[in-house]
């Protein structure tokens, strides 16, 4: 009896496990901007909506120094910055434990857009026996001006937004193209995520979950882009909503493992009221 | 019939006129002066808009944007207001208060 409980037990936290996805968060608590400001970053390798498990960002399989970020930079008005030496590493906390991240800062000071990118080296999962890449993409907006929102930046895997992804209102719809190397991938799978909790930036730790899911599928939803790389999502509720096309990049092989390079970005829903 | 036209136009016109918006950031650059981004919500450049500065009542500076879409001015001493004017409908004003 104690054995099929314990069974019960194991499977059950297997299933939940395998139902919410990896998602690399590149969080900042607001993408539109009145004016200029110094933003605060948060990079985090987590699952957004269970935080179950936060992930040391950069794990490797075959040694156990965490391999550094591979790019971080920004681009405004067609004007790419480097800004990897911002990046500080910390110890962010998640609910279930705690994962290797980074913490930067940004000055956006420019009017328009500021199209934030993060290359982090692959991240071996060892469930899986592979790595994952995603390379993330969030953008902040000065001011209302539009600039470089709608570039396709060319990157081995990439979602271009084809709707401003810092001014959607709840209940209406992003739509963007999954691509790599600037040509569209279609039919690609993508899991959409929110982030069910708030991030606490001075303790570098989750809050609590805010929605539960009804049932596994939930927590984790799954979508397809069309036969051109496009989809469009409804989004029921502000917050901010997670978007990963699974393994669209060019690259499918590190360090002779299997290599999942993905396309994530992040856009912010804002309640009318 | 023909006033239902006229009005249509007009209606027309005042929805065009609106179909972008004018807007202006600025920012102190710590040396005494301050420089402010104009622009409008298609996107477009603000390069040639007329611009001033207001302090107490009166134009204390007045100038065009550049081809970068900017303008930079000496910091009046006091409280002011910087303005993005071009034309009707289109005009921002930015308060000192706001521009750090």
């Amino acid at each position: 009896m104690k054995k099929a409980i314990m069974l019960t037990l194991a499977l059950t936290v297997f299933t939940a496990m395998s139902a919410s996805a990896h998602f690399q968060m590149l969080y900042t608590p607001e993408s539109a901007l009145d004016k200029g400001e110094t933003i605060q970053l948060r990079h985090v390798f987590t699952h957004p909506f269970a935080d179950e498990h936060t992930m040391d960002m950069g794990k490797q399989h075959d040694s156990d120094t965490l391999a550094p970020v591979e790019e971080f930079f920004v681009v405004n008005k067609e004007k790419k910055t480097d800004l990897k030496s911002t990046l500080k590493p910390i110890e962010f906390k998640g609910n279930e434990n705690s994962g290797k991240g980074f913490a930067s800062e940004y000055k956006a000071r420019s009017m328009g857009d500021h199209v934030l990118v993060i290359v982090p080296a692959p991240y071996y999962e060892a469930n899986e026996e592979a790595y994952i890449q995603q390379i993330t993409k969030v953008v902040v907006n000065v001011a209302g001006a539009p600039t470089d929102w709608d570039a396709d930046l060319g990157l081995k895997a990439e979602i271009v937004p084809l709707t401003k992804p810092y001014s959607i209102w709840t209940g209406s719809t992003f739509t963007g193209i999954v691509m790599s190397e600037g040509k569209p991938v279609p039919f690609a799978e993508i899991e959409v995520e929110y982030l069910n909790h708030d991030v606490d930036l001075a303790k570098n730790a989750m809050g609590k979950a805010k929605v539960k899911a009804p049932q596994d599928s939930f927590v984790t939803l799954g979508i397809k882009a069309d036969q051109n790389g496009k989809f469009t999502f409804g989004l029921p509720k502000a917050g901010w909503w997670g978007f990963a096309a699974l393994g669209v990049g060019s690259d499918d092989q590190y360090k002779g493992k299997e290599l999942s390079q993905d396309a994530v970005i992040w856009v912010q829903v804002k309640d009318m009221k | 019939m023909k006033k239902l036209i006229i009005v249509l136009a007009v209606v027309l016109s005042a929805s065009m006129a609106f179909a972008h918006t004018a807007l202006m950031a600025c920012f102190d650059e710590g040396d005494g002066t301050v420089t402010c981004e104009g622009g409008f919500s298609d996107g477009s450049s603000a390069s040639g808009t007329k611009f001033r500065v207001e302090a107490g009542g009166k134009t204390v500076f007045e100038g065009k944007f550049n081809e970068n879409s900017e303008i930079n001015f000496k910091k009046p001493a006091g409280d002011y207001q910087a303005v993005l004017d071009a034309g009707a409908g289109h005009k921002v004003v930015v308060q000192s208060k706001d521009i750090n």
